[in-house]
């Protein structure tokens, strides 16, 4: 595969890391946020929450979408059948953060970045892991920041907002990514 | 070198190394095992280990699809170095990352085989899962390369050989001080028996080192060495002895030799030994050791001692065994008391048996209790048997040596009797020639004085004087013939008196013991103890005279230088009487007192003829007498001749010589082949007024006198010689009493007197005259051959 080169390799070279089923057959969504639908789901394996965040044992973890949803269907194909200790995933899709409170992981959409004072305010002392796509949203508080640099997916992560939030992200996951914020101690 | 060949040494030695080598080898060979087995599976470990790390690790980047990440975590294996290559596939087996960096994808498997490791080829390879929350997020290839193993098995092999090689140098030099410890003794013990046998010695010993087996074997060796060493001068000594009793042929030293041995060299506190007599069960002390004189005597043992062999204790040995008591002391026996009386314990008796019959026991004995070992008691059995086998020898050889000495002395005998007899024959035939050559002389000499009475007193006494000389010489020819006579007749035995006897010896042999040693200047006394009233004893005189004369002449020769000749008579019980005849010389020794009786045994050389003791003797046996010797050496010898009393006084007188009668003229035919002979018998029957005839010799003779008878004029009486050539006397004689049995022969012969002595009368023949005949003999003869009818 020397022939390929620069962006086209690249994403050709995703496509067949991840292997998506249909993908190829898919027309949308790009292939930026079918692979951040991934990563979106592959965080459910790297963080772990307080009991507290789970009715029971037998709970599914829930992946939570708010606001304007870029992956489509994708990502509900990406988690179909999947387990993660346990539990099954399902996504549920919010308009507003007041519904989003049962959720584990939220993926808050670009389209709410004007409101999200308010919505780190709803989800303060909260268990779930927030997930963004822009600088903004990080630098407003967001935990998780899929960055676009370059070409490639750069992950960022508040250390600090996912403590504050009770959570344990792997530090398998913490190598792969820009930390910002105190570790506390 | 064969190991076989090794010296003991170098033996124990490359046993101890091979030892120690092989344990060391085995150890090394199973710690290697060990070490193989474990090493693999400890690589796999690590390998499995590293690989789980690298996986865990690899779960976000794989999941995050974060390549620089999936590079900086395989990039860690570079901490180990024989990790060679790695690879990530992701969830879909697709290659994600590769390690190390730069590397192309060849040789990486495009698909992850099975999870788990292998070893394949030189490698080891793993495919490792890579789970996160049991979600399988790709797989991790790793191989490694087993240069690990190889570069840990040459550091064991290093270490292991130099371990090897220190145990093995410090099992050698262990081996070397220990191997010491065995082979050092019996080096020393091989050392020693090269030596014994190398130089046949003895003598020498093995050194003792530590104890043990191997001090015991040297103990043993030595032992053995002290045994061989004994056995040797045993057999040395048995050896010794043998040659030196071989070498004596008398028992009476063969025994002493053997005594002498034993006392010096077994050595024996006492030692005799004992001839014994089965005949008489008795047993005579022979030989006792120099040494062992005192305890001899002590014991009653001292030579020629004779002891009863019954109740002796020596009864069982007798038989043929050998007896040996280790202590006497409890046996009982007489015997046992005394030797343990005088501090003698042990004791060994070996019996001296020549063809199964004992003829004597060797008796040693020593002080100390059980003083014989077994060794001791068989040299001494050897010892026996050698010794009786050399008195065997001894006797046989003492048998040969009388045997051969008795025949030497027969032929001796027979050979002096042959030349005695061949002296008298030719004694006898010079005698009958001088008889035929005297007889005309005396016939005519006779003849003359008693015809012719007209010589003058001059010739008469001239003529007797020659009568006289023939007589002489006649009785010289006559005792010259006595050298041929085989036997003495018995002469008619007269009354003797002894004492007259020996005064007539005294005196004849005055010359002897008187004369002869005054001229040289020594003196020879006579003394005579002669008891007057002797009897008289019944004997022929003359011999009696001779037997004492014969005992004179032996006591003057016995006395060179002088002495004293003493003469006794005694009567002895009224019935016997003893002449004694002793001198102050040399006297006999043993052999010469027994032998000289023996004819021609003598001790005066040359001089002697050995036949006067040998004729007195002969005539001491004819006259019923005995005969005693007594002689030492150096003091002298007395003969003692012991006669018994004559028992009858009356003696006959001897018949009166009938006288001649006058002559008768008869015819007498004269036989002789000697003309002189013939010629002066027929003269001086002539003279008596006979008619006589002659004729030369036999056969002549007989044919005058068949002649004559044919003629019808026979004779009256035929005179012939004897010895004629042809025909002799006898035949003469024959034929006449053939022709005319009734005519008187008469024989007239020199040998004569020999024929009448022998009292062998021819056949036919009725009268004997011997020559030279005297006139009156003739006379005699003729008056009584005469037949009647003739006178």
């Amino acid at each position: 595969m020397a022939f390929l080169k620069g962006k086209a390799a690249w994403v050709l070279v995703a496509m067949v890391l991840l292997g998506l089923p249909g993908l190829a057959a898919q027309a949308s969504p790009d292939r930026e946020h079918r692979i951040k639908a991934v990563f979106l789901f592959n965080f459910a394996q790297f963080v772990q929450w307080p009991d507290s965040a789970f009715a029971g044992p037998e709970d599914p973890l829930v992946v939570g979408i708010l606001g304007e949803d870029p992956f489509d269907t994708y990502l509900d194909e990406v988690v179909r059948g999947e387990k993660v200790n346990n539990r099954s995933i399902v996504v549920k899709r919010y308009k507003r953060i007041e519904d989003a409170k049962g959720c584990h992981v939220l993926f808050i959409s670009d389209s709410e970045i004007p409101r999200t004072e308010a919505i780190f305010a709803a989800l303060k002392s909260s268990h779930i892991l927030t997930v963004g796509e822009s600088d903004l949203f990080f630098q407003r508080g967001g935990m998780v920041c899929f960055a676009t640099e370059a070409g490639r997916i750069r992950l960022k992560i508040n250390l600090e907002a996912v403590q504050d939030a009770e959570l344990v992200v792997s530090s398998k996951l913490l190598r792969l990514a820009d930390v910002a914020g105190p570790r506390k101690e | 070198m064969a190991f076989g060949n090794m010296r003991l040494q170098q033996r124990l030695m490359a046993i101890m190394l091979l030892t120690s080598a092989s344990v060391l080898v085995l150890t090394c060979a199973g710690f290697f095992a060990y070490e193989f087995l474990t090493f693999r599976r400890s690589t796999v470990r690590q390998l499995s280990t590293v690989a789980a790390i690298i996986a865990d690790n690899s779960t976000a980047v794989l999941a995050f699809a974060d390549r620089p990440g999936a590079r900086e975590i395989l990039s860690a294996l570079k901490a180990e170095p024989h990790i060679t290559e790695a690879a990530l596939y992701d969830e879909n087996g697709n290659v994600f990352s590769i390690y190390p960096e730069g590397r192309g994808a060849a040789g990486i498997p495009s698909v992850p085989a099975a999870d788990g490791f292998r070893f394949e080829q030189s490698f080891l390879i793993g495919f490792q899962p890579v789970v996160q929350n049991d979600r399988r997020l790709g797989t991790l290839y790793v191989q490694s390369d087993l240069k690990a193993v190889s570069a840990r098995f040459r550091l064991y092999g290093a270490v292991a050989a130099l371990v090897a090689a220190v145990a093995f140098l410090a099992s050698y030099l262990l081996s070397r001080a220990l191997q010491r410890q065995i082979s050092a003794p019996i080096m020393a013990l091989a050392e020693t028996a090269q030596a014994v046998s190398d130089r046949r010695d003895y003598s020498v010993r093995a050194r003792r080192i530590g104890d043990g087996e191997l001090g015991l074997l040297t103990d043993s060796f030595n032992q053995m060495l002290n045994q061989i060493q004994e056995q040797l001068g045993r057999m040395e000594l048995l050896n010794q002895i043998t040659r030196a009793i071989g070498e004596r042929l008398d028992l009476s030293s063969v025994f002493q030799v053997m005594t002498g041995a034993l006392e010096n060299d077994l050595p024996v506190d006492f030692v005799c030994v004992c001839r014994y007599d089965a005949a008489q069960d008795r047993l005579t002390v022979t030989s006792v050791g120099a040494k062992s004189g005192a305890l001899a005597a002590e014991l009653g043992l001292t030579s020629q001692a004779r002891m009863q062999a019954e109740g002796s204790g020596l009864e069982k040995c007798l038989r043929g065994e050998m007896v040996y008591h280790a202590d006497v002391s409890g046996t009982g026996s007489p015997f046992a008391e005394r030797l343990v009386a005088q501090g003698l314990h042990s004791l060994v008796l070996a019996p001296l048996i020549v063809e199964s019959g004992v003829f004597g026991v060797l008796i040693a004995a020593r002080r100390m209790p059980d003083g014989f070992s077994a060794m001791d008691r068989e040299f001494l059995r050897q010892l026996s048997d050698h010794a009786a086998l050399a008195a065997h020898q001894a006797h046989l050889y003492g048998a040969l040596q009388q045997a051969y000495e008795d025949l030497r002395r027969s032929q001796q005998a027979v050979m002096e009797q042959e030349r005695l007899r061949a002296l008298g024959q030719m004694a006898s035939g010079i005698a009958h020639d001088i008889n035929n050559a005297i007889s005309p002389a005396a016939l005519y000499t006779e003849s003359i004085l008693e015809s012719e009475t007209g010589l003058s007193p001059k010739a008469r006494e001239q003529l007797q004087t020659i009568a006289h000389a023939i007589e002489d010489v006649s009785a010289t020819v006559g005792r010259m013939r006595e050298f041929s006579r085989k036997k003495e007749p018995m002469m008619a035995l007269v009354p003797v008196q002894l004492n007259r006897s020996l005064q007539q010896v005294i005196d004849l042999t005055r010359a002897r013991w008187h004369d002869t040693p005054q001229q040289r200047g020594f003196v020879i006394k006579i003394e005579t103890e002669l008891d007057q009233s002797l009897p008289v004893v019944m004997g022929v005189e003359g011999e009696i005279r001779e037997a004492f004369t014969n005992l004179f002449l032996n006591a003057f020769d016995a006395m060179p230088e002088g002495g004293t000749l003493t003469l006794r008579t005694r009567v002895v019980r009224n019935t016997l009487v003893c002449v004694e005849v002793s001198d102050t010389g040399a006297g006999m020794d043993e052999e010469t007192r027994r032998r000289c009786l023996e004819p021609f045994y003598t001790t005066k050389g040359e001089r002697g003829t050995g036949l006067g003791l040998a004729m007195v003797y002969g005539v001491t046996e004819r006259h019923g007498a005995d005969l005693e010797i007594d002689s030492e050496v150096g003091k002298g010898t007395t003969m003692r001749l012991i006669f018994p009393v004559a028992q009858y006084a009356a003696v006959e007188a001897a018949p009166s010589p009938q006288a001649p009668a006058a002559p008768v003229h008869v015819r007498v035919l004269v036989v002789d082949d000697d003309p002189l002979v013939a010629k002066v018998l027929r003269d001086t029957m002539k003279t008596d007024g006979h008619d006589v005839s002659t004729a030369n010799g036999g056969q002549a003779g007989i044919d005058a006198f068949l002649a004559a008878q044919k003629a019808g004029a026979p004779f009256d009486v035929v005179m012939t010689d004897l010895g004629m050539p042809y025909v002799d006397g006898r035949k003469v004689a024959a034929a006449v009493k053939k022709a005319s049995p009734a005519t008187p022969v008469i024989l007239l012969t020199g040998w004569g007197q020999s024929l009448l002595a022998d009292g062998d009368m021819p056949a036919h023949v009725d009268r004997l005259l011997s020559k030279p005949p005297k006139i009156a003999e003739l006379r005699e003869a003729l008056m009584l051959s005469v037949p009647q009818t003739v006178r």
